[in-house]
């Protein structure tokens, strides 16, 4: 596929090793992804039949039928990508990660009868103790499981026949997530880029295709400007919102004849009726919000994927994409609201619209040299995405 | 007939024309006489289908090499001269009857899980070992009664653990109930699993006579013998089941929004335990020929301290039925013996002191 696409940062002065040759050759093209959306549905609602007729334990093979779908709906430079994954690995995965949550239940259990000899400490008691001692593992342990599927997800995925994969230790991308998550939440977010770029670091440059790794070059003082305006732009955007509703809200009632102190008697003294609508119009006004501000993230999050994307490459090959903030809008607003509206049944068609969009902005400037690239020795994990299925939300 | 072909060891892909013998595929070039690869067809396997794949990729066994064929008339004719090959072009399946029967499968699946949900839980429940659910029970307690004080009058714990067992055992209950009085309010009691009953004591100096106690108490044991609290476990259980099964367990949105979906559910069983715990405590009462009237008057004197009725107010959010609805059906006359001897109701006013 020939086209013109969006302007490449780096592609004047492209960095490579002393030495390695560089292929001038940047035609660009784009990923195809020739999937149905009926079919993907096909195949999604006979998962959710065989979920009701197996309690769930059927995921795994659903999961893994949905992928198969996809990945080979989807081609880059004309060759398909295989999905070689089982559900069984899944179902292996699952129940070891069942394990490690069963072997710390014990810990906490003889921590419940030798150290608090089975006294609740005020109204903690083990049910307290067992739920937050999990959240409290649960959070590094998400971020585990996102890089150990990542990984799972990779080392069963194939171009060319070849073998992808991912190198790098998930306790220690674990470790380091947790720490930039705590440290940025400690500095009212303010080190988001750090976090951003520092995250995404290790899941590209472990990357690889074969033999074939990925390189990153981005920089958290790169995008720090557009970080700086978009927080700032943020407050200011909840500030007005909430004065544009508080002075709406103060109007409505004044001609509706209700003064402030029976405003305020409202809340000394409040039904349970009065607590129910409250809490609605909060969610309601809370989802008016969203929706209202969300653009100015959308506006972020486009921005930063493209630096990301930009600052990839493969070998000889670069990438680009230019997602405006209004696709973003599209991918994280209405996705959202797509599953949410639908009660989940429209997920499929949020796969299918991501897939698309994937196709449509992700550009690839040359091709790599096949001969170059060879099948790697390493076969992977033999199972996966347990601790993801447990601690996480895991999409397909 | 053209493929693409990958030799398993490098990302080089080669364009190829293949031919098929009796036992064999040979892969060339185009125009080159020079074979590349012969496959033998016994160990040709079809990865994936055509269901699924758009194009099943070839493989050799043993081997990481692939042979793609993306035209379809293609991979027709390789089937048609080997049929072990035929998931390589499956009979594509029309979408709208598939999406059609699975949905109806759905719809199927879902009332009969509900069903399980509503009412097998009311066979299934009194199987479950009782040494369980006495340890559950055990456990909730003690995490309830950590910071509380709990009276320890012997002379009205035995009297109202002694009218307790006598009700339910009126009901053909075999296990031992234990009552638990806690100091203090609010106005309230209720029961956990392992015919475990807690009453706060406000509720005992509050009551007029002795007759609301033993109302109340029998409406505890109604839920004891009914097996409600265990059920109830098991009713939220299997509903947050299925709304993560029918979510397909991938969005924390939809879980959130299936809690709320549960917690409603959760309410509006809360309530048919309730009035069926109303009706077995005051047969309960009427069959030992003790006063019945207890439960209604203490539901009206409840009703004089808050008339707004926050059960009614609350409707499908409300655990419990609206007051006034549980008068009705409770109202009985003032006949029968009392409960409680008068030793026996003094011992239980003083159960704190």
């Amino acid at each position: 596929m020939q086209a013109a696409g969006p302007t490449l940062a780096g592609t004047s002065s492209p960095t490579s090793a002393p030495g390695t040759p560089w292929s001038a050759d940047l035609t660009p093209s784009r990923p195809v992804y020739d999937g149905r959306l009926g079919e993907i549905y096909a195949i999604y609602l006979r998962h959710l039949a065989l979920m009701l007729v197996t309690l769930g334990w059927s995921r795994f093979w659903g999961r893994t039928r949905i992928r198969r779908y996809v990945w080979n709906h989807l081609s880059v430079l004309g060759d398909r990508f295989e999905y070689r994954g089982r559900g069984i690995e899944l179902m292996i995965g699952f129940v070891l990660a069942l394990l490690v949550v069963a072997a710390w239940s014990g810990l906490m259990y003889l921590v419940w009868l030798y150290v608090l000899h089975e006294k609740p400490f005020a109204s903690f008691g083990l049910f307290d103790l067992f739920s937050l001692s999990v959240v409290l593992i649960g959070f590094p342990l998400a971020y585990v499981g996102h890089y150990a599927g990542l990984r799972y997800k990779l080392s069963r995925t194939r171009w060319r026949g070849i073998r992808c994969g991912m190198a790098g230790s998930a306790w220690g991308y674990g470790a380091t997530a947790t720490f930039l998550h705590f440290a940025n939440a400690m500095t009212a977010y303010l080190l988001t880029p750090v976090v951003s770029v520092n995250l995404a670091r290790p899941r590209i440059v472990n990357t690889r295709v074969g033999t074939q790794g990925f390189a990153f070059a981005g920089r958290a003082g790169d995008i720090y400007g557009r970080y700086l305006g978009y927080y700032f732009l943020n407050i200011l955007a909840w500030v007005a919102a909430a004065v544009a509703t508080f002075m709406a809200v103060g109007g409505t009632l004044e001609t509706l004849g209700v003064s402030s102190d029976d405003f305020l008697k409202l809340f000394a003294h409040p039904s349970l009726h009065t607590v129910v609508v409250l809490l609605l119009v909060a969610f309601g006004a809370y989802l008016l919000f969203g929706l209202l501000i969300l653009p100015l993230r959308c506006w972020w999050q486009a921005y930063l994927l493209r630096y990301l994307v930009t600052h990839s490459r493969a070998g000889n090959v670069l990438f680009a994409t230019a997602i405006s903030t209004w696709q973003m809008w599209g991918f994280l607003v209405l996705n959202y609201l797509i599953v949410l509206l639908t009660l989940g049944i429209g997920w499929p068609w949020v796969m299918h619209r991501t897939m698309k969009l994937i196709a449509g902005q992700l550009w690839i400037y040359g091709a790599p040299q096949g001969s170059e690239i060879r099948q790697p020795a390493d076969r992977g994990p033999g199972y996966g995405e347990g601790l993801l299925d447990l601690f996480d939300v895991s999409g397909i | 007939m053209a493929a693409r072909y990958y030799d398993g060891v490098t990302a080089d892909v080669q364009e190829v024309t293949l031919k098929i013998t009796s036992h064999e595929l040979l892969i060339h070039r185009p125009a080159e006489s020079d074979v590349l690869a012969r496959w033998p067809v016994a160990d040709m396997v079809v990865l994936g289908d055509s269901h699924h794949e758009a194009v099943p990729p070839l493989a050799l066994r043993g081997s990481d090499a692939r042979l793609v064929v993306e035209d379809p008339v293609w991979r027709s004719q390789l089937v048609s001269l080997v049929p072990a090959l035929k998931p390589l072009a499956l009979e594509p399946l029309k979408v709208a009857p598939r999406l059609g029967a699975y949905s109806l499968a759905i719809v199927a699946l879902v009332g009969l899980f509900w069903s399980a949900v509503e009412y097998g839980t009311e066979y299934a429940v009194p199987l479950l070992p009782y040494t369980l659910q006495a340890k559950l029970g055990e456990t909730v307690l003690d995490e309830l009664l950590a910071d509380k004080e709990t009276c320890q009058g012997r002379a009205g714990l035995a009297a109202i653990n002694r009218l307790a067992n006598d009700l339910a055992k009126e009901a053909g209950y075999k296990h031992e109930v234990t009552v638990h009085i806690v100091e203090g309010g609010p106005v309230n009691a209720f029961t956990l699993p392992g015919s475990i009953l807690v009453f706060y004591s406000d509720l005992i100096t509050q009551a007029k006579d002795s007759s609301q106690v033993a109302g109340v108490l029998a409406h505890e044991i109604g839920h004891v013998v009914h097996d409600h609290p265990i059920k109830g476990v098991a009713r939220a259980y299997g509903i947050d089941l299925l709304f993560k099964v029918l979510t397909g367990g991938y969005s924390d949105i939809l879980s959130t929004f299936g809690t709320g979906g549960g917690a409603l559910l959760a309410m509006r069983n809360g309530r048919a335990f309730e009035r069926e715990a109303d009706a077995t405590g005051v047969r309960l009462l009427e069959q030992r020929g003790l006063r019945a009237d207890g439960v209604s008057t203490f539901f009206e004197q409840m009703l004089q301290k808050e008339p707004s009725d926050a059960a009614s107010a609350a409707g499908i959010w409300s655990s419990h039925p609206p007051t006034r609805e549980r008068i009705e059906a409770t109202k009985r006359p003032a006949t029968g013996r009392p409960a409680f001897s008068a030793a026996e109701w003094q011992a239980l006013r003083n159960v704190c002191k």
